[in-house]
């Protein structure tokens, strides 16, 4: 029976085979892999890591109008391995993984920048605010390729570190972030 | 005016250390006292930033003070003092300059045992001087607390000392590590010229 709903989901297939066509390779992460950000404070480099992110990657470096970069990243855990931090960092004032337990970055459509350099403008949604994030990275082929990127989140544009902890001189907006992700064909 | 320690009183150089550590051990203590029950804020950072400092202040300035007071000397023992109270004196002058080293160091390995930074008003950092270890984290913590009471034990017999030589016995204890004429002595500094040697009948040559 040809009904609405069938066709419906043929023009969302159809669709979707044209927006990903099906020589993009689908990568899904693998292990090896890390997601870390740094600062400073008092005078100090502090680093941290999210452990248990987890990233879908649509990759075709002849495609990358339609490449795709999906990036999950639990809260509750990130660490900087000083539980002094931590509490602070995860609680209400900062990330409220209470109520906001999963950062999202999406980005569709990336530029080549250099050999095997590229960037992508994506969308962070973090702390309940969703606003632009450029990734640049480089891409190293092979059996396991790796994704190696940077970029820099301003918190204070996603009320990281909100009221009194919004001071600069304390923790400054600028927060890098850095990540190897090793990826894998997904099955 | 003499910079070094003349025989019968300490000079400026010893008694500037000595007050100026007076003043910021009171400082210290209030910052110590309160700083810890306050709930995590950048106020309660400012406060600990501004403890760490002075406290690194204090150490600097305690070494300072001994090199100097092995260049410029100590006055001598008041006459009046018997030998037993000048032994008890010393004894508590080297527990407190062995306190004003412990008191920071504890503090340093306190910060450094938490993986904080340490830094000298916002100007320059220091390394931390032992492993980040949360169980002597909470050793240097309590240490740290247990050589704060003992300090304040020791400074209050030092200072009800110099308190009881200047009200009780009337001697230049508490007034020779004073400026000159800020505290009024009855009993003259050393031992005393004769003041009516006017009367004193002198051979004539």
């Amino acid at each position: 029976m040809c009904n609405g709903r069938v066709r419906n989901t043929l023009i969302t297939v159809f669709a979707a085979l044209l927006a990903a066509p099906a020589w993009a390779t689908e990568y899904v992460q693998s292990a090896g892999s890390s997601l870390v950000f740094a600062g400073t404070y008092q005078g100090e480099v502090f680093t941290g890591r999210f452990p248990g992110f987890e990233t879908h990657l649509s990759f075709d470096p002849d495609h990358l109008d339609t490449s795709s970069l999906r990036v999950s990243i639990p809260l509750a855990a990130a660490t900087t391995a000083n539980s002094d931090y931590d509490g602070e960092m995860r609680g209400a004032s900062f990330f409220n993984a209470a109520r906001f337990p999963t950062a999202q970055y999406n980005a569709t459509g990336f530029r080549k920048v250099g050999e095997n350099r590229y960037a992508t403008d994506g969308t962070l949604s973090l702390h309940g605010v969703s606003k632009p994030v450029t990734l640049q990275f480089t891409w190293t082929p092979g059996a396991h390729p790796v994704l190696a990127g940077k970029a820099t989140v301003r918190r204070l544009d996603f009320g990281v570190g909100s009221g009194d902890w919004a001071d600069t001189d304390l923790i400054p907006d600028d927060i890098a972030i850095s990540t190897k992700v090793v990826l894998q064909p997904a099955q | 005016m003499n910079w070094k320690n003349p025989v019968d009183r300490w000079g400026a150089v010893s008694q500037a250390f000595h007050w100026l550590i007076v003043v910021l051990i009171v400082v210290m203590a209030y910052l110590g006292l309160t700083m810890t029950d306050l709930p995590n804020s950048p106020h309660k950072i400012s406060l600990y930033s501004l403890h760490k400092s002075i406290g690194l202040t204090i150490l600097a300035l305690v070494t300072l003070r001994l090199l100097w007071r092995a260049l410029a000397g100590t006055p001598r023992v008041l006459d009046s003092i018997p030998h037993w109270q000048a032994r008890v004196a010393a004894w508590t002058h080297w527990a407190l300059y062995a306190l004003l080293f412990a008191m920071p160091i504890s503090g340093w390995v306190v910060n450094s045992a938490a993986g904080f930074p340490l830094q000298w008003f916002h100007l320059f950092n220091l390394p931390a001087i032992a492993h980040k270890d949360q169980a002597l984290h909470a050793l240097a913590r309590s240490t740290h607390e247990t050589l704060f009471w003992t300090l304040l034990a020791i400074v209050a017999v030092h200072a009800g000392a110099a308190l009881m030589h200047h009200l009780v016995w009337h001697d230049a204890t508490l007034a020779r590590m004073l400026p000159r004429r800020w505290l009024r002595v009855r009993q003259p500094l050393q031992s005393p010229p004769m003041q009516d040697d006017r009367h004193v009948q002198r051979p004539r040559a």
